[in-house]
């Protein structure tokens, strides 16, 4: 007779050994969740910009779904045609890309040479900046900024004028100093010929995603709804590609002038040091003066002013959904165009990330993303910040004239160094933290 | 009867059997067991083996040879010792995980011989069968995530490697002693927290080995998963220790603290390789918390936190291994005993 098991502990129930064998094949069966082949890495279509571009024309008859989605794959094959895909990326000899350093930087993270690595953009970038490069790899959703979406060719901190592309300076420095205050990290550990593989990489990403940009303008401006892209040479690398090459061959020569610092300006000593105050107190001036500073940082410098704003990326997601949910709410006209609501409200909740407003930077905390040197603070309030709503002090381009002489700048830069410190005794005795206060 | 029917790992009364408590740890040596040995030896190079694995993951290693079982033409014992260990990291972390899974290997065969000619017992027996079919799969779906340069694979990959430990931990444990193994009794509270720390690292498995094509949606769901689990484990280990220092017997005790110990410092490195990879969560902490420096990709810290986060799960998933054969056990052998699971002329003390 088989003695029924018990608990060696009061109150705990036994497992029986039957149960217990149950354990493994769970095991296995979750291990084995989502078996299959991992699908190779495939670019996205930028499909904010492709179903916003595909308003259909007035009384159109042919079923818009399968319209767009022909447009669509027309675009993939072109982008396929141009760029290849993300494990084979091809370079056309226009875009002045170097094939050998994206051969480094695209695929998939393995190495055929003992000591060289492959798919440093998969193993490093891609994560958060997603495959395609459109900011909304699988992390993008918990951070805050935002992965930078590389399509549309804005980058915010770099030395050349506000419009012009950065410099492939501008982005090895940015991946040698991350970010600070966001999930970017420094790459600085990286050796040099990996920093310049993925430098070339987001380049070449960059480029592709504007061209795909220009393709749905051209379609939105040019194109009626029988009509297909021409598919030659004059049109996609003459009409399309080069303009966008030549910008981002032109930001090698597009630095803003650097204005020299004046005598009065000693950025080796603190902001209450004698030897800087005059120039501190000039600073102050222009920062709630001439420079407009205030309109979003505050009197204060709190970054308490305007604050409902966004940046160039997620305003496009906004007045997009404005413009989708008016459309909805107004009504359908006709088929086709209440087709192409759906499927817009439908990209907007699957194909973005929510939009989040940009607050304007807390000068006192001591936290500059773009670096923290003068030089990086001078070009800040120089261009301002390409992408989001902070203007520039000095010209918007050669030749122009600011609202700050490029001289004064350095005052600014001065006075800004010395907020963290809180030196003015503006904030009062119950001033809230600043920089100092953490250390 | 009536205790019986109200039998609930929470509603007992407070009787403890006299089998439990009146045995306290025998001092007198037991005979030399050559299979806890062996086992022992298999955990620690598992342990080693696994450190390695999860080294080879951060570092992003697995496909720094492109082989195999060949390492870059050679034979894999064959390859030459100076350009492994002067080598690339990478080199050195895969080619390293390699002859550390071939020595799990070896030594897991070496076990199964010891155990089925010293051992009469047949959970041990039979697990180092397990550990030696467990040993050849795993290395199997090391050598397809290669040639096939597969993530699927890689995360089947990260999962039968602690199931292969808890194994060997469940060996080491059961054959240390008899009165472990009188009778395998697995109370409910440690089997869920052995159960919930498995798949504690399956979930962690699938956040690390994540394809980088995959929507943040995903993502989400797969951090809610962990999040999820890490509670679990949590809420298990502190119910499993309480209930067991009122009515457990010494060694179960200990051990439900060792776990509920490891899980604290756990949640640490959880949230530590959280902000090593991605910083301070901006919805957790205000501006003014956030560092003024940028993070480091790749610096020994923010490896060694995530690295350690794996590992310091698999220490858990094998303390839950010996809490729960721990908590089972009856530990009534009498002395006489002791020995009697031993084959003839296999004991040496």
């Amino acid at each position: 007779m088989i003695k029924p098991r018990q608990s060696p502990l009061p109150g705990m129930k036994m497992v029986s050994r039957s149960g217990l064998r149950v354990v493994p094949v769970l095991a296995v069966l979750v291990a084995a969740v989502g078996c299959g082949r991992t699908p190779p890495a495939a670019f996205r279509l930028n499909m904010v910009q492709a179903t916003k571009s595909a308003a259909p024309e007035a009384g159109m008859e042919k079923p818009w779904a399968g319209w767009a989605r022909e447009r669509q794959a027309q675009v993939a094959t072109i982008l396929e045609a141009m760029f290849g895909t993300p494990d084979e990326p091809v370079a056309l000899a226009e875009t002045g890309l170097d094939h050998a350093k994206l051969a480094l930087a695209a695929g998939p993270v393995r190495s055929d040479i003992v000591g060289r690595k492959n798919g440093l953009y998969r193993e490093h970038c891609a994560h958060c900046h997603g495959i395609s490069g459109d900011g909304m790899g699988p992390t993008a959703a918990f951070l805050n900024p935002y992965p930078r979406d590389y399509r549309p060719g804005k980058f915010k901190f770099k030395g050349t004028w506000r419009d012009a592309r950065p410099s492939r300076d501008d982005l090895v420095r940015l991946l040698h100093q991350g970010v600070p205050g966001s999930s970017m990290p420094s790459f600085a550990l990286l050796p040099p010929a990996q920093v310049d593989a993925l430098v070339e990489y987001v380049r070449y990403l960059s480029i592709r995603g504007e061209t795909e940009l220009a393709l749905y303008s051209y379609a939105e401006q040019e194109l009626g709804t029988d009509d297909r892209f021409p598919e030659t040479r004059e049109f996609l690398v003459d009409e399309i590609l080069t303009p966008i090459v030549e910008k981002w061959q032109g930001a090698e020569e597009a630095a803003i002038p650097i204005a020299a610092v004046p005598a009065n300006v000693d950025f080796s000593k603190p902001g209450d040091d004698p030897a800087n105050r005059e120039s501190v107190a000039r600073g102050r001036t222009l920062f709630h003066g001439d420079g407009g500073c205030v309109k979003c940082h505050g009197v204060t410098a709190l970054g308490d002013g305007q604050a409902n704003d966004y940046d160039d990326w997620n305003k496009v997601i906004v007045e997009w959904s404005k413009e989708v949910s008016g459309g909805l709410a107004a009504g359908k006209s006709d088929a086709a165009r209440s087709a192409w609501l759906h499927a817009a409200e439908d990209v907007i909740e699957g194909d973005a990330l929510r939009p989040r407003t940009i607050p304007p930077r807390n000068l006192r905390l001591g936290l500059y993303r773009g670096g923290r040197r003068p030089l990086d603070l001078y070009r800040r309030l120089y261009t301002g910040i390409n992408g989001a709503p902070m203007p520039g002090v000095g010209p918007s381009g050669p030749g122009g004239k600011g609202s700050v002489p490029d001289e004064e700048i350095w005052h600014i830069v001065n006075y800004i160094r010395s907020l963290p410190y809180d030196f003015d005794g503006e904030l009062g005795v119950d001033r809230p933290l600043v920089a100092k206060d953490r250390f | 009867m009536a205790r019986r029917a109200s039998a609930s790992p929470f509603a007992c009364p407070r009787v403890v059997p006299v089998a439990v408590h009146s045995v306290p740890f025998s001092m007198k040596p037991a005979a030399f067991n050559p299979t806890h040995l062996v086992a022992c030896l298999l955990v620690g190079v598992t342990a080693v083996l696994l450190s390695f694995g999860a080294l080879v993951t951060t570092y992003e290693a697995a496909m720094a040879v492109p082989d195999w079982p060949a390492t870059y033409g050679h034979n894999m014992f064959l390859f030459p010792m100076a350009e492994w260990l002067h080598g690339p990291w990478d080199l050195f972390l895969e080619h390293g995980h390699r002859l550390l899974g071939a020595l799990a290997g070896i030594v897991s065969l070496v076990l199964a011989a010891v155990a089925w000619r010293t051992d009469t017992r047949p959970a041990v027996r039979w697990l180092t069968v397990a550990a030696v079919a467990l040993v050849v799969l795993q290395g199997c779906l090391g050598g397809a995530r290669v040639l096939l340069d597969d993530k699927t694979i890689a995360k089947v990959h990260a999962c039968t490697g602690p199931l292969f430990f808890a194994v060997a931990v469940a060996i080491a444990t059961l054959s240390r002693r008899p009165a472990d193994t009188a009778q395998v009794g697995v109370a409910r509270v440690p089997v869920a927290l052995l159960v919930a720390a498995y798949f504690q690292l399956v979930a962690g498995a699938q956040l690390r080995h994540l394809d980088a094509a995959v929507d943040p949606a995903t993502f989400r769901g797969l951090v809610a998963l962990h999040i999820l689990g890490a509670v679990a484990v949590t809420v298990l280990a502190v119910v499993g220790a309480v209930l067991l220092t009122e009515r457990g017997s010494p060694a179960a005790r200990l051990w439900s603290r060792v776990v509920v110990a490891l899980v604290c410092v756990q949640m640490l490195l959880g949230a530590a390789a959280w902000v090593a990879n991605w910083g301070v969560p901006s919805a957790l902490v205000s501006e003014s918390w956030q560092w003024s420096e940028p993070l480091r990709a790749r610096s020994v810290w923010s490896a060694g936190v995530v690295t350690g986060h794996v590992v310091l799960g698999m220490l858990i998933l094998a303390a839950a291994v010996v809490l729960a054969i721990k908590a089972g056990a009856v530990g009534t052998a009498a002395a006489g005993e002791r020995d009697a699971h031993l084959l003839p002329g296999r004991v040496f003390a």
